[in-house]
């Protein structure tokens, strides 16, 4: 039985490293008249590991097992070791979700986290538009501003790797790093409210041999509360081929609109989004992988228990330029929330009695 | 077919409905608050060596939603949160983070996995263990009634405000 004797000050600051753990799962049923396989799909199942070496220095990992069609892919998504001195500066090393925008960080591989069965189309699984992984170095935190809650990121790093949809893991393949600056804001007298903008700069390097300066210009727009729910993004991507000739520009965006009820159906949580990627017919880079992309859908999620939720889902979308499909999803995700103990809502005091 | 009159009328009934539908739905609200008004305070008790005797709401705020992390001297702050169903932790939910149990828990959830912390608040079982762990660990901040502070307990005022005092934000 847990008394309030006397409390052990090193269990805040342990001379052991404290290890936490998370998992984060889906399975999703999906039907369509999309040329893709239908049908049961156990999605991603992503672990986290969280080592705290002392109150300043700790370690962030995330792995995860994807489904493929012959067999599981294993991947270490982000891998992270970071000091806080304060506030102010945290400095990391490792892998990371790029800074750019705002789903790419608040979600990415949570599906139980977003209100929605998957992520928009300018940041899915596999994003060939946006560098969705980051292998470098971060400086981040407050600015001090903080009726206005000014906070930074900045970032070097490999840059994509010669598949673009991947980061540069193994080091950088054309020998220009990459480097990313954000600003984002949670204004106090906007309670909810989160807005940023940022930008990344960075050669890619393709094995088309085609070589482009590659410049990506973000703001992002949430209201975190959930009555309502408003997330809105806009990329755009320059490509300028080192070779000489035209900076072409893409474009992609979307809104998201969602609305928790109240009372009896506090539960239910409806929503919509609407999304677009406009690429450049004369981009060096993107024009081949028919990127371009429009679609809405709507859909409702059920909380039925705190850590578990079933998704209901219609989509209706266009890739480039072929014709409408209609899909319907029903995905259940979940979370085992901080394996350690205080399921989610904090970790437990170890007292002696 | 209605007339012009049956229409107005039926139009005036319907916001006459309307009017009253919307009253009723704010009744709730004004007992909830007046009921709020008859709540004890709730006291911001820190570890006695801290230097902050003072602190604004808004600053409030983001430590206990983790935005802020450490005091000004540089040192660490540690959250010491009471147990689900203490009525002191239904007050800060609901005046601090706006939150249910279930948001509550899906923000820590979310911030753990963003790697903005390394874990959530710990967790304290009463107001007497509360008292205590805020005595010894430093850096911590928590919250009981005003009724079961300590004489030896730091109390830090909000906005220039003890919890006895009128405009007390945490009541």
């Amino acid at each position: 039985m847990l008394s309030a004797g006397t409390a052990r000050a090193q269990d805040v600051s342990p001379s052991q490293p404290v290890v936490r753990a998370m998992l984060f799962g889906d399975a999703t049923y999906l039907a369509t008249d999309r040329k893709i396989p239908s049908g049961f799909e156990l999605g991603q199942l992503v672990g986290h590991l969280i080592v705290g070496f002392t109150d300043r220095l700790n370690y962030f990992g995330e792995y995860t097992a994807t489904a493929q069609p012959t067999g599981y892919a294993f991947e270490v998504e982000r891998s992270i070791l970071r000091y806080d001195f304060d506030d102010a500066i945290k400095i990391s090393v490792g892998r990371y979700h790029t800074p750019i925008g705002y789903w790419n960080t608040a979600f990415h591989h949570g599906t139980w986290l977003q209100t929605s069965v998957s992520r928009p189309e300018m940041i899915k699984f596999g994003s060939q538009l946006i560098p969705t992984h980051f292998v470098g170095a971060f400086a981040e935190g407050n600015l001090g501003l903080q009726d206005i809650g000014v906070q930074y990121m900045l970032g070097v790093g490999n840059g994509r790797g010669s598949t673009i949809s991947r980061a540069g893991d193994a080091g950088d393949v054309n020998g220009s790093r990459a480097w990313t600056a954000s600003l984002s804001a949670r204004p106090a007298a906007l309670f909810g409210m989160k807005f940023g903008v940022g930008y990344y700069r960075d050669r890619v390097s393709p094995p088309s041999g085609v070589t482009a300066s590659e410049g990506i210009a973000s703001a992002f727009v949430a209201w975190q509360r959930e009555q309502p729910e408003f997330i809105a993004e806009y990329v755009h991507i320059d490509h300028s081929p080192t070779s000489g000739g035209p900076t072409t520009g893409s474009d992609a965006y979307y809104a998201q609109l969602a609305y928790r009820l109240s009372g009896e159906a506090h539960d239910w949580k409806p929503y919509i989004r609407a999304e677009r990627t406009t690429v450049s017919p004369t981009d060096v880079i993107f024009a081949p992988l028919d990127l371009g992309y429009e679609g809405g859908i709507g859909g409702i999620r059920y909380d039925f228990t705190s850590f578990a939720a079933l998704k209901a889902e219609y989509r209706r979308e266009r890739f480039q330029t072929h014709d409408w499909t209609n899909s319907a999803y029903l995905q259940v995700s979940f979370t085992v929330p901080d394996l350690g103990g205080g399921g989610g809502g904090g970790q437990q005091m170890q007292v002696q009695p | 077919m209605r007339s012009a009159n049956g229409w107005s009328g039926f139009a005036g009934r319907i916001v006459l409905l309307v009017i009253v539908c919307a009253i009723v739905a704010c009744l709730p609200v004004h007992v909830a608050h007046a009921q709020g008004n008859g709540r004890q305070a709730i006291a911001i008790v820190v570890n006695p060596k801290s230097a902050v005797t003072d602190i604004s709401f808004a600053e409030l705020r983001r430590i206990f939603l983790g935005e802020q992390q450490f005091w000004p001297d540089r040192s660490k702050i540690t959250l010491l949160v009471r147990a689900p169903v203490a009525p002191e932790r239904e007050v800060v939910l609901n005046e601090i983070y706006g939150m249910d149990e279930d948001q509550f828990r899906q923000y820590w959830i979310g911030k753990m996995f963003r790697a903005e912390v390394a874990g959530g608040p710990k967790i304290v079982y009463s107001s007497d263990m509360a008292i205590n762990l805020v005595g010894v660990i430093p850096g911590s901040i928590t919250f009981v009634l005003a009724s079961a502070v300590t004489p030896n307990a730091r109390v830090l005022r909000i906005d220039g405000k003890l919890p006895s005092d009128p405009g007390y934000p945490l009541k």
